[in-house]
């Protein structure tokens, strides 16, 4: 199971093959040989940004992704794993160096690869290289030997090659390491910071706009995909409709009418939006359309179901589930109190306001009464739940009373801007309460003296 | 003088005994055999996957398979002798410790080309990837398997041919898996505990002969830089004779008009 963002990768980069609407492949020149498969940056960018209807900078982002995931390489500055927008050359990596956790990069095969480096070349290797090689040569100590046989068998293998297969075999090794073991200080694309993630989950710590972004160009999922994906993809999914639909709601991203009280001193906006207010906003009406949970959150919303539910002599369950809700976060001392009240009212049969809940959940709320605890109603109160939540609460929505309140509900109006800033209201804070009581303490003082000044004024 | 080996072996088949440098000259085939199915594994899922990289891969992995059988026999029945000699037996855990890490690397290669080959399919060729590569890998393959050349008689059907490599490459790599759990439960060599004899850094010099000056990335980089000083030693050439000749012609001026 890959990670979902590597496996969008992969299918960009298969995307990006393809003979016809793939790209276009530029050809490397090498003093005498020539080498195909490449494309410069812009290509790259160019490519995505057609591709996919993307801006600059999301490409740039993408292909940025791309590079330091390893699935491209830069043919001319290795070391720096970065997309360059201008035409520095970079080629595609073969799929056995592909990221994959199933098979992180081992230390054996670091070893090798250093063995490899050092066999060719003596001195050539990088001094974080040969500390590490030396680290190797400590720690794996017992294989060595077969690190350097291997090594040198690896080496007569490539040898089978023609030179230009293996200036590109050696570059797309060298590419593996870089983004495996990156010199130190350099940024390192697998590093999970102080905050140790789950290593298989978070492998890749995305900022949410461009996992958007990558959902948005995934194409249609084939049967290649994994449940891990599938379960990130509806995730971001519902967050993106939560997004939209509360978007309008939202203080900071709509602005608030009238007016942003903390701006213009003007609490108008808390006055109209209290708890139980005659006529409730507009947007807090539309609110309780969006889900049972709003409806009941709020208090306004919660007594006018009670009403409709009434009318439609169903008002029991609404009543229940308060009760229960009231036993679950209530003080331990009155549970049993309150369980009694509970099942003497709802659940004893012929009881006054008898709630309809399926038998076995009786059976189980009966047996679970006569140990009774906060939680012995929450089968029952789930039941009752989701009853009205498919039941009442979609009808409550058709019907005229919520229709009503609809039409009745007020949309403030944005306060005007004056014209003249200067005319403007100063802003100024509230005088604080303990200056405030200071002064009244003053100006009592001050009359009491008066009075007697003047009696005694009128005395003499 | 070849050792008798009074045991029968695990498996209760009676193979016939090897010497030393026998036991250590299959030890090294295998190693090259790895080597060569891990070239050939890097180039599954480019433009040059075809069938004959996966009826190579095929051929190695079986030779891979033949020879660590041949290893492991050798292998388990010396370290079970407990007759050997210490030096002896010093020299045998090394080279279990060569045989299993050349296993595991096996191991992870093939599991490697299971996956890539249930990505990558040859029916749809337009989906391999570009890596640049070019050339054929049937030297490697045959470097693998010993040959001179490889024999390319038959031309194997495309789709059929790849269900069947699938399966069977999940047989073998389940074979592998269970070699190595065998070899873990029946020999006891603390691996941590062997030390190697060559040296850390290995002598560039041992390479064969055949080996004609390493070409890497630098070798454009040096030769550009060659250029590079030729060029700027020409125009120091040319500006020296353009001061020659200018030298020349005002001689010749002062000459002509005096």
């Amino acid at each position: 199971p890959k990670t979902p963002t590597l496996h969008l990768m992969e299918r960009v980069i298969i995307a990006m093959q393809d003979p016809d609407i793939g790209l276009k492949m530029r050809n490397q020149r090498l003093l005498i040989t020539v080498i195909p498969h490449a494309m410069t940056g812009n290509d790259i960018m160019e490519w995505l940004i057609q591709k996919y209807n993307i801006t600059d900078e999301e490409a740039g982002h993408l292909g940025g992704l791309l590079v330091q995931y390893g699935y491209i390489y830069p043919l001319k500055e290795p070391r720096s794993l970065i997309l360059r927008s201008d035409d520095s050359p970079y080629r595609f990596q073969t799929p056995y160096f592909w990221t994959s956790s199933r098979w992180p990069a081992s230390e054996l095969d670091y070893a090798i690869y250093l063995a490899k480096k050092n066999i060719r070349k003596q001195g050539e290797l990088v001094d974080y290289e040969k500390q590490n090689y030396n680290l190797l040569h400590k720690r794996i100590n017992h294989t060595w030997d077969f690190v350097v046989m291997q090594a040198r068998e690896q080496i007569r293998a490539s040898k089978q090659r023609r030179k230009a297969d293996r200036i590109v075999l050696e570059c797309q090794e060298q590419a593996y390491w870089l983004v495996n073991k990156p010199c130190p200080g350099a940024f390192d694309v697998f590093d999970l910071g102080p905050e140790r993630c789950n290593v298989l989950n978070s492998r890749v710590i995305l900022n949410s706009s461009l996992l958007f972004f990558l959902l948005r160009i995934s194409s249609v999922p084939n049967n290649s995909l994994s449940s891990h994906f599938l379960l990130s993809l509806s995730c971001v999914c519902s967050f993106m409709k939560f997004c939209d639909q509360y978007h309008q709601h939202d203080p900071i991203m709509s602005g608030c009418l009238p007016s942003n009280p903390w701006i213009s001193d003007d609490t108008t906006h808390w006055t109209i939006n209290t708890d139980l207010v005659g006529t409730p906003t507009r947007l807090r009406v539309e609110r309780w359309s969006f889900s049972f949970m709003e409806l009941l959150n709020d208090c306004l919303g919660r007594r006018e179901f009670m009403t409709y539910l009434e009318k439609e002599f169903s008002g029991e369950n609404l009543c229940f589930w308060e009760a229960c809700e009231d036993l679950r976060h209530g003080e331990s001392s009155k549970i049993i109190l309150k369980v009694e009240e509970v099942y003497k009212t709802f659940l004893s049969p012929g009881a006054a306001r008898w709630v309809n809940i399926d038998s076995k959940t009786m059976e189980r709320t009966l047996e679970g009464i006569k140990q009774p605890h906060r939680f012995v109603m929450d089968d029952a109160q789930m039941h009752i739940y989701f009853l009205m939540k498919k039941d009442s609460y979609p009808r409550y929505l058709k019907s005229d009373l919520y229709k009503n309140m609809l039409s009745k509900a007020i949309v403030p109006q944005e306060t005007k801007k004056s014209v003249f800033p200067f005319m403007r209201r100063q802003r100024h804070s509230s005088p604080s309460p303990a200056m405030v009581s200071q002064a009244t303490e003053d100006n009592g003082k001050a009359k009491g003296a008066g009075p007697a000044a003047t009696n005694s004024g009128t005395l003499s | 003088m070849p050792l008798i080996i009074n045991k029968v072996c695990d498996d209760g088949t009676t193979s016939s005994p090897i010497t030393m440098e026998e036991g250590k000259a299959l030890i090294e085939s295998l190693i090259k055999v790895v080597a060569c199915y891990r070239h050939l594994a890097s180039c599954v899922g480019g433009c040059t996957d075809n069938l004959h990289l996966r009826c190579e891969l095929q051929q190695t992995r079986e030779r891979a398979h033949k020879l660590a059988v041949a290893c492991r026999h050798h292998l388990t029945a010396r370290l079970r002798d407990k007759t050997l000699p210490p030096e002896e037996r010093q020299e045998m855990e090394r080279l279990w410790v060569a045989f299993t890490s050349s296993l595991e690397l096996l191991h992870v290669d093939m599991c490697k080309v299971l996956n890539m080959g249930s990505n990558f399919s040859l029916v749809n060729t337009s989906a391999l990837v570009k890596t640049g590569i070019q050339g054929e890998t049937r030297e490697v393959a045959a470097r693998a398997l010993s040959l001179a050349d490889l024999n390319r008689a038959e031309d194997p059907v495309p789709g059929s041919l790849e269900d069947l490599e699938q399966g069977q490459l999940k047989e073998e790599i389940v074979r592998v898996d269970q070699m190595l759990e065998d070899m873990e439960e029946k020999v006891n060599v603390p691996r941590w505990m062997v030390e190697a004899r060559g040296p850390q850094y290995a002598d560039p010099a041992s390479m064969d002969s055949t080996s004609l000056g390493l070409y890497s990335m630098d070798e454009e980089a040096s030769v550009q830089h060659e250029q590079r000083c030729e060029r700027s030693q020409v125009f120091v050439i040319l500006a020296l004779c353009g001061v020659i000749l200018v030298a020349a012609v005002l001689s010749v001026c002062v000459i002509y008009f005096s």
